[in-house]
């Protein structure tokens, strides 16, 4: 389900179904890496609209998580932390951020909820047929992920 | 100049028919239109689009055909990729079915359950169809697969509007 009025209307009509958060991550920078970080908010976009679609009724797609690259770490760990918290209060146990930032790998032991980094393809050059088969490659792999997850919970 | 004068009361009346008939028409053709609108409007159901998928090619085996068409939501459109479970039946007969699981709406796949070989399974809440499309009783769903209209043309499938169907 994605972050729109009919969607959540659908969620709140079948929460015990839903059980599952995907949560992007995008770090804004300014300067020299804005350039990638557009690229890497492109192409993440296109991954989770994509992942969503799969498993739409299972997952809701939330508005990603933005920060400024340069924040201080700490602060960025615990706003995220207090998102974790309300999910887990609504009964989503399953998280899932999803980012190209690679600083995350390093908080991930943080986190509750599980990280998936992807290095962002520039997908800029490429026609509309070319980026659907990059997309479509690179979410069948994490649809196993997922799948095992949901599996070891039952 | 004319033999025939024209008098000041003929050339006033001979203008004044030609405002006020302009006016009329004015007034009369977006009201004509609007009456004949839903007439004129394209019957929405009715686009077919067209997919790579030779029918020749189409087998028993269902195989998953993707064709994009624009879509417009707002001022903002973009392309959307749909995608079809397409196969042939044992009559021979093109069934194609869409890929939404009528539970939630996630994405079901052919064949991908190895305890259930041979249906629909849907990884969300473990929904399972027929080859048919039809729903198995005890999953989630609680309708069959929806159909797309097919048609033929030089070889290749297009597709229409998913419908539902009537309980089988």
């Amino acid at each position: 389900m994605k972050w729109t009025p009919q969607d959540i209307e659908t969620y709140l009509n079948a929460k015990e179904y839903v059980d599952t958060a995907v949560i992007p991550l995008f770090s804004v920078s300014m300067g020299d890496d804005m350039k990638q970080s557009a690229a890497a908010l492109e192409f993440i976009n296109l991954l989770t609209g994509y992942l969503e679609r799969q498993f739409t009724g299972r997952l809701i797609l939330f508005p990603p998580f933005t920060y400024l690259n340069s924040k201080n770490e700490e602060v960025i760990l615990s706003d995220l932390k207090d998102w974790e918290a309300s999910l887990v209060k609504e009964e989503i146990h399953h998280i899932f951020y999803i980012t190209s930032d690679i600083d995350w790998r390093d908080r991930e032991k943080d986190l509750n909820g599980t990280l998936i980094w992807l290095p962002a393809i520039p997908l800029e050059h490429m026609n509309d047929s070319q980026k659907v088969a990059i997309i479509d490659s690179q979410v069948k792999q994490l649809l196993g992920l997922f799948t095992q997850k949901w599996h070891e919970s039952e | 100049m004319s033999k025939q004068r024209v008098s000041r009361r003929q050339f006033l009346s001979y203008t004044l028919t030609g405002v006020g008939g302009f006016m009329a028409a004015g007034m009369l053709m977006p009201m004509v239109r609007f009456a004949v609108d839903p007439v004129l409007k394209a019957d929405e159901g009715g686009d077919f689009i067209a997919t790579k998928q030779k029918v020749a090619d189409i087998t028993d085996e269902p195989v998953r055909v993707d064709f994009t068409f624009k879509q417009k939501d707002a001022w903002y459109e973009s392309e959307v990729t749909n995608t079809a479970w397409v196969y042939k039946d044992d009559a021979g007969k093109i069934v194609a079915l869409s890929p939404t699981c009528k539970h939630l709406g996630c994405t079901v796949n052919w064949n991908t359950d190895k305890e259930h070989p041979g249906q629909f399974f849907c990884p969300c809440h473990y929904g399972r169809y027929e080859k048919n499309g039809q729903n198995i009783a005890g999953t989630p769903p609680l309708a069959p697969l929806d159909v797309y209209p097919f048609k033929e043309k030089d070889g290749f499938l297009y597709l229409g509007k998913a419908k539902p169907r009537k309980e089988a």
